[in-house]
């Protein structure tokens, strides 16, 4: 694979920023006395989705060291990453603003919050089709991954968020509960659509059929099966699932910071996969 | 617009993987070492109840539909009128998504640069009337090189000849400039070896 594993840091670090400042704006609009929680869930977002778009400039070794190659970014509008360009820009626009009204106790304008939404949506979306866009690759299939990374992107970023917010002020994020009943199914949609991937992977007709099957043997039973058993479905998907369940029935979520860690965890570690076990066509 | 374009026509049943080509690509190229813009993959194949020698010589497919092109975000992959695809090195900032998009894997990248690199035809020679080293150097004239769009020109003859010729990953639907002759000959024909790229293994066979 041409890409290491600063792509797929890049990829879990856009999407948990995105996820996180959705969970803040969110946050803001259920309960408008979290200022706290909101700043917080938008601090992760920038920091985040900034420190993965400088992750992407270091790894572009010949624009590192031709910056102004940088500003022709924007001149393809067939590339997935030209438009990956403009939303991240503008995300990363939106959050620093949203952050400074917060900051000096300003309510942030509702249209603004919307456009964030909506970018941070994008963000998280096309980080699956940049991906998907890149044929030569079967176990990047263009109709599922986009839809797998926005799950894991509000699943890690919600997770974010509230520790977060947590750490900024408890007693707030004590009020918010609007992701209560999310989080807790987004680790079963994840797991079904990991299944969906490696079934249609494996279906794979034609020219790509060999790289598939070496793509989900690898992740199954071979290289990476450890990884991806254990790693990904038990901690990231099959541990915060039992947590969040217990902590609805017991009422208690003193054990949620910990399923939080493990949904970020897992959410690293399916990004991580999808680019190392991606087999090309010609190998 | 111009209405030639230029292709590549390769005849495996006349490739004798000598590798002369990849010699004359590297030395014309300057490619650095471990890069290739050709190389030829030699394998054995079952053939019948004997066993024969396949020589694939692979290099940019210079797809009319070229992956590499539409994904990179600042347009330094371009498509010539001619029907080259081609880096310009000035708008390159590494980011190896072309890399990523092309199935056929013949791009690499220029270790100090960062810049990404692949056969540019050798466009320095070709827009001259020259032909690509890879071409003018094969011993047994299994290159052939010049425009599709021209009924008389030696490749379309040849290409006529031998029935349109196959590409590689023909399902893509990617319309590559590159031909061959014979290749679904060898495609139908189990490998039996390892592949090896100039001496080298590239793909292991049972283990070994």
């Amino acid at each position: 694979m041409v890409w290491g594993v600063s792509i797929s840091w890049y990829l879990f670090l856009a999407g948990l920023g995105a996820g996180s400042f959705i969970f803040a704006i969110v946050s803001g609009w259920k309960n408008p006395e979290a200022g706290k929680v909101k700043f917080a869930g938008m601090l992760v977002g920038l920091v985040a989705v900034a420190f993965g778009t400088l992750l992407l400039v270091f790894d572009a070794k010949a624009g590192l060291q031709n910056p102004a190659r940088f500003f022709c970014l924007l001149s393809n509008p067939t590339s997935v990453m030209s438009w990956g360009t403009g939303l991240l820009s503008v995300f990363l626009i939106i959050d620093f603003i949203e952050l400074i009204l917060l900051g000096v106790k300003k309510s942030t304008p509702k249209v603004l919050d919307w456009i964030g939404v909506v970018t941070a949506l994008g963000v998280a979306i096309y980080t699956g089709l940049l991906l998907g866009a890149a044929a030569g690759f079967p176990l990047w299939n263009i109709g599922i991954l986009p839809i797998l990374f926005l799950v894991s992107a509000i699943s890690t970023g919600f997770a974010a968020g509230s520790l977060a917010g947590r750490c900024a002020s408890s007693e707030q994020l004590a009020h918010i509960s609007f992701d209560h009943k999310l989080t807790i199914w987004l680790p079963a949609v994840e797991a079904a659509l990991i299944m969906l991937l490696l079934a249609v992977t494996a279906g794979t007709t034609g020219s790509g059929a060999a790289a598939a099957t070496k793509s989900v043997a690898a992740l199954l039973s071979g290289s990476y099966a450890l990884c991806f058993w254990l790693g990904l479905i038990v901690v990231g998907l099959v541990v915060p699932f039992v947590l969040e369940f217990l902590a609805q029935k017991k009422n208690s979520r003193s054990a949620i910071p910990f399923a939080q860690v493990c949904v970020m965890v897992g959410g690293f570690i399916l990004r991580y996969l999808i680019i190392a076990a991606a087999v090309s066509v010609v190998f | 617009m111009s209405d030639r374009k230029l292709g590549m026509l390769i005849d495996l049943s006349l490739c004798i993987g000598c590798n002369a080509c990849v010699v004359a690509c590297k030395q014309e190229n300057e490619i650095p070492l471990t890069k290739f813009n050709t190389w030829v993959e030699s394998f054995d194949v079952e053939k019948g109840a004997g066993t024969a020698r396949a020589n694939l010589p692979k290099l940019c497919n210079h797809c009319k539909d070229a992956p590499c092109v539409t994904v990179c975000p600042t347009g330094a992959s371009y498509r010539t009128a001619e029907g080259v695809v081609l880096v310009n090195h000035d708008k390159c900032i590494g980011c190896k998504y072309c890399m990523a998009a092309c199935p056929y894997s013949v791009r690499w990248v220029d270790d100090g640069t960062g810049e990404v690199h692949k056969c540019t035809f050798c466009y320095h020679r070709t827009s001259e009337g020259l032909l690509p080293a890879c071409v003018s150097t094969c011993v047994t004239g299994a290159r052939m090189f010049g425009d599709f769009n021209d009924p008389e020109s030696d490749v379309s003859k040849k290409l006529k000849a031998g029935g349109g010729g196959d590409v590689l990953l023909s399902d893509y639907n990617l319309e590559p400039s590159v031909h061959y002759i014979g290749l679904k000959d060898i495609e139908a024909m189990p490998v039996a070896s390892a592949v090896v790229h100039g001496g080298n293994v590239h793909t292991p066979y049972g283990g070994r």
